[in-house]
């Protein structure tokens, strides 16, 4: 089957009929899904918003349509206009058929007889979608019952037992009377999927479905949509931002920007040539796990124009760095590339760009920032952060009048690690494995804590007085994940960063002088100090919570998921400030992130977390090039990367199951029941892993590779807990997809 | 975005968009905007506003006060000169309206403004420090709850306060009574929400900054808050009026010679069928002043409401245009 996303021209001059003629007013026959000239206005305050400006495509059964763009540019509006799911105050113009049948302009009565049964939908967020007061089974058998009144109850409950099977839910019998709180947030996106593919549906939809999840889980879940699909045969529209997530899984990408499409193709063309330069800019902006090259990443500067005007030339021409007045003569059609009929690129410089052109050619890149500290070796440099033996241990207590205790939730478990002048140092593992307890602990900083916290020369044991406090203060600052959580809506920027610095004694003029300095610091304006956060992008107002975190010169910088909130583009650009911020100021960073990718690009040294403990550490470059522990190597191979080839043949570990809860923690090594290679080990050796607690320690270079330099070998740093790293990996948990699944195009 | 045709860096055109006043609107003006979109609520204010100052120039209409009898009209119906009639015992019932609105108001404004700012402050303290001030704070709103407000204001106007009463007018000791009363529910709706509030990261944010806890409070909860305290205010106006009137009908509230319209209409009750306009002219002030309140407050809820669907007539008719614009090719 070859790909078939057509996409007409989209010359605003032309007529709609005109358009509609262009782009084939009738599907091809075999297309379950085809959107032609879809537009969606809102009315708002500021005016009518244009959010969805003319899409067609045509959706073949058993393909994957990816859907990709920032935040804002119509892709979620989109999928819900499909659904007929948006307010009734949106008005949808266009047409989309359905096997040949008009959807638009139906009764929402009538959509629902194509909702959840020829048409479904995964959500984003897998919490707030499934409905907390009935068991997972009540809804599931509610998804069949509306679609099919005659089914017997016994046939129904089989059913949902089936599905929960095939979405990968153990012990699925018992599990339908199960409530959704009782399961984590993969299973419970499981069994989104298993509802919404419950009546075979011809078309599924998924909104960002693994945006909220760990990347262990993403691969678990990504795994299920792509066996789902199999099992039913359905068109899939995949909706997302991460370039990586799409890469292995879409046959076809479609690029949005401000609501039209402007790049269309198969997937080896929109990753390997792209055209257009959004497209380019995207991908670029984008760290890369796999590779360990320090280059800095591209931003794209600006943001997405508003739709309230029709643009009257490109739209992103102001974000576009190859653009000239040509470009603002009226908005370039999607029109076919040389190199593909199928693949579509709406740019006039689309053919020039073709082949070799380097993405940080075409996007100035800045170069990459040095620290004074670089130079000096690590040991040498003066510690600014040191935990020992760091422990948060919660009870759990039972019981409404006399609180039994039965248990004790371990989430942080003896953890030591410190941090020198200049560096980065990561902490990275699922949710729930400690990270943000563990920074919590460092903030919290008080006399009564188990273990010693020391921040630049103060040790929490001593921290009894407020003064003490108040000079740690100065040392340690935090950036937050949410930069529109972290900000007080009703605070000016000048109020926000005038705030640390009043708390610090400063007096007016000097306060004065410091925000400006500040504002500069961080590239923003410094006649924008009078406006309120909402009047940021978010990127700018991570700006601010960074310049905010800079206020008192601190010597250490905690930054919590700083760009986890944040679309690609602008992330690209985060990034590279606190790159920069670091190496000018001799700042040093404690980072929590999932994203690995981010985390390779930006520090130097990184402890992987599991189960409150630290399973390895070490130099980036070491942990993710030749990672010990097989939790390590799960996550690193779990990670999805941009790029198709890659993700269709490399060998992925998706390991089984959620983290456990610290209740159950083992008593051995934590990582036994998840541990891939613990399941390859033979009876005799697991026992140890069961019994023994491995210690966190440097792998000695081998006897061999000792003779073979003929002189001692340095130990590297990088320091694991486990007793067989580098174990066979047991084979249920590697999977890989075999290059037949995808016809190259 | 305001210029696509400039071929500027995109900070520029970033900052244009940024400038532009028709995208970035103030919130206020949204509010504003929102609350003038709706006719109920713009005439709910209309009439609140005329009774008001309808009260405080009214008296200056007639020459009459709420005290003089007039000895030739006695029970009289509207005219000439008394335009709402007379009471039995011959004073004017227009002045006494005018008078009588204006306590009611009066003792409105006070109670709804004074509780809410109370509430706000006691329900923001309980959220911030928690623990164990929560539980002793929580512990006085729940007694003061279920203490039986009807019978302390019964003790306190009558029988009980008479030192109190020597000494305060009645509607300044009815708003004392009411104000005690009526502030705790508001305090707990406060204290869960200003809970969820700690829990944003711009409060942690100040705490890791080692900002007073005091300063928290009331720089960062009681703002935040804010919207939900003026909904508060118009709601608790209209329920310390109606208070005022019940109590007052009951004849535990104000007491003669002052006047208030619960008065007029408590007095007016076994007469109706004899003096009619005695039983309906305050009765009819009252409605118009809740129900202005009540119509009031729909329009302030659409208008702060983030997820209201009201969106303008304007705006509406634009996009109709745009509609007939493009049917015709």
């Amino acid at each position: 089957m070859s790909s078939e996303t057509t996409t007409g021209a989209t010359d605003p001059s032309q007529s709609t009929v005109e358009r509609l003629h262009v782009a084939g007013l009738h599907a091809p026959g075999d297309a379950v899904l085809s959107v032609r000239d879809l537009n969606v206005r809102f009315n708002t305050e500021n005016g009518v918003v244009h959010a969805v400006r003319g899409i067609d495509f045509d959706l073949l059964p058993g393909r994957t349509l990816g859907i990709v763009g920032e935040s804002g540019s119509g892709k979620s509006v989109t999928s819900l206009a499909i659904m007929g799911l948006l307010a009734p105050t949106a008005e949808v113009t266009g047409s989309v058929r359905l096997k040949g049948r008009e959807l638009l302009g139906l009764s929402d009565k009538a959509m629902c007889e194509y909702r959840g049964n020829e048409l479904a939908m995964v959500f984003q967020d897998p919490l707030s979608s499934l409905t907390p007061v009935f068991t997972v089974g009540t809804q599931i058998i509610e998804a069949l019952t509306i679609h099919n009144p005659t089914m017997s109850k016994k046939a129904k409950e089989a059913r949902a037992v089936e599905l929960l099977a095939m979405v990968g839910i153990p012990s699925p019998k018992d599990r339908l009377k199960a409530f959704p709180h009782e399961f984590s947030g993969g299973m419970r996106q499981r069994v989104m999927i298993a509802i919404a593919i419950a009546n075979n549906p011809r078309v599924l939809i998924a909104d960002e479905p693994t945006t909220a999840l760990d990347v262990t889980i993403q691969a678990q879940v990504l795994e299920v949509l792509h066996k789902a699909q199999e099992e039913t045969g359905a068109a899939v529209v995949m909706i997302t931002h991460d370039l990586g997530v799409v890469a292995g899984m879409a046959d076809d990408i479609m690029v949005m920007y401000a609501g039209k499409p402007v790049e269309t193709g198969a997937v080896d063309h929109i990753y390997y040539n792209p055209r257009m330069p959004y497209t380019m800019g995207l991908l670029g902006a984008v760290p890369r796990v796999d590779v360990a090259e320090k280059s800095s990443l591209v931003p794209i500067e600006g943001m997405p124009p508003n739709l309230l005007q029709a643009p009257t030339g490109c739209s992103f021409a102001p974000r576009c760095p190859l653009a000239s007045d040509a470009c603002l003569d009226g908005e370039p059609a999607l029109a076919p590339v040389a190199d593909d009929g199928l693949h579509r690129a709406a740019c006039i410089k689309s053919d020039s760009l073709g082949g070799t052109v380097d993405v940080h050619d075409v996007f100035a890149a800045p170069p990459v920032p040095v620290s004074r500290f670089d130079a000096i070796p690590r040991a040498e440099r003066a510690t600014v952060l040191q935990l020992t033996d760091v422990r948060k241990h919660f009870p759990l207590t039972r019981g409404a009048l006399i609180k039994r205790r039965i248990g004790t939730v371990k989430a942080v478990d003896g953890l030591s690690f410190d941090i020198r002048e200049g560096e980065c140092f990561s902490i990275v593992g699922e949710s729930g494995s400690g990270k943000t307890t563990t920074l919590l602990e460092i903030m919290e900083f008080h006399p009564d804590q188990d273990g010693e916290v020391v921040i630049g020369g103060l040790s929490n044991k001593q921290a009894a007085d407020a003064k003490t406090k108040g000079k740690m203060r100065r040392e340690l600052q935090m950036v937050f994940q949410d930069p529109t959580g972290a900000l007080d809506p009703r605070f000016t920027v000048y109020e926000v960063l005038a705030e640390p610095l009043q708390n610090a004694g400063m007096d007016r003029a000097a306060i004065k002088k410091r925000i400006m300095e500040l504002m500069k610091l961080v590239g923003l304006q410094p006649d924008h100090v009078n406006r309120f956060p909402n009047q940021f992008s978010g990127g700018q107002r991570q700006r601010i919570g960074i310049a905010r975190a800079l206020a008192v010169n601190p010597k250490l910088v905690v930054l919590d998921e700083p760009v986890s909130a944040l679309d690609v583009s602008v992330q690209a650009g985060v990034i590279n400030l606190l790159d920069q911020l670091r190496a000018e100021l001799g700042l040093s960073y404690l980072l929590v992130a999932h994203d690995l990718s981010v985390v390779r690009h930006i520090s130097n040294r990184v402890a992987v977390m599991y189960l409150g403990k630290i399973v390895e550490i070490g130099a980036v470059d070491r942990v993710f090039d030749n990672p010990r522990h097989p939790y390590t190597r799960a996550l690193l191979s779990a990670i999805p990367v941009p790029d198709p080839h890659l993700e269709r043949t490399r060998e992925r570990i998706i390991l089984q199951g959620d983290l456990p809860s610290p209740l159950q923690a083992p008593k051995g090594c934590n990582f036994a029941t998840r541990c891939p290679v613990f399941a390859a080990l033979p009876p005799a050796k697991q026992e140890k892993c069961l019994t023994l607690e491995p210690l966190l320690e440097a792998a000695a270079p081998s006897a061999a590779v000792q003779v073979l330099q003929q002189a001692p070998v340095p130990v590297p740093d990088q320091q694991f807990a486990c007793f067989y790293p580098d174990g066979e990996i047991d084979e249920d948990m590697l999977v890989v997809h075999e290059p037949a699944d995808h016809l190259a195009p | 975005m305001t210029n696509l045709n400039a071929v500027d860096p995109a900070a520029v055109a970033q900052d244009a968009h940024l400038e532009s006043a028709d995208v970035v609107i103030g919130k206020s003006t949204i509010i504003i905007r929102r609350f003038l979109r709706n006719k109920t609520a713009v005439t709910g204010l209309a009439i609140f506003v005329a009774l008001t100052v309808f009260s405080f120039i009214g008296g200056f209409f007639t020459q009459w006060d709420k005290e003089t009898i007039d000895p030739f009209n006695i029970g009289m119906p509207p005219s000439g000169e008394h335009y709402l009639g007379t009471s039995q015992a011959g004073i004017d019932l227009y002045a006494m309206t005018v008078e009588g609105t204006r306590i009611s108001i009066l003792i409105g404004l006070v109670v709804g403004l004074v509780s809410v700012l109370i509430a706000a402050v006691y329900g923001c303290s309980m959220a911030y420090f928690g623990g164990k001030v929560d539980k002793v704070m929580l512990f006085i709103l729940e007694a003061l709850i279920m203490m039986p407000a009807l019978l302390v204001v019964a003790v306190a106007t009558s029988g009980g306060g008479a030192g109190l009463k020597r000494d305060l007018p009645s509607w300044l000791l009815l708003i004392i009574v009411l104000l005690v009363f009526s502030w705790m529910g508001t305090a707990r709706l406060i204290r869960s929400m200003s809970m969820s509030l700690m829990q944003r990261d711009f409060v942690k944010a100040a705490q890791y900054m080692g900002v007073p806890p005091r300063r928290i409070v009331w720089r960062h909860l009681v703002p935040n808050i804010g919207s939900l305290l003026i909904l508060d205010i118009t709601r608790g106006v209209t329920a310390a009026i109606l208070a005022e009137v019940a109590f007052s009908f009951i004849g535990i509230g104000i007491k003669v010679p002052d006047v208030s319209l619960g008065v007029l209409i408590g007095q007016a009750t076994s007469q109706v069928s004899t003096f009619p306009w005695m039983f309906w002219v305050p009765l009819t002030v009252m409605f118009l002043l809740t129900g202005s309140l009540a119509m009031m407050n729909d329009g302030l809820r659409d208008a702060f409401d983030p997820s209201s669907t009201s969106s303008g007539k304007a705006k509406k008719a634009k996009a109709r245009t745009i509609r007939a614009e493009k049917k015709t090719p």
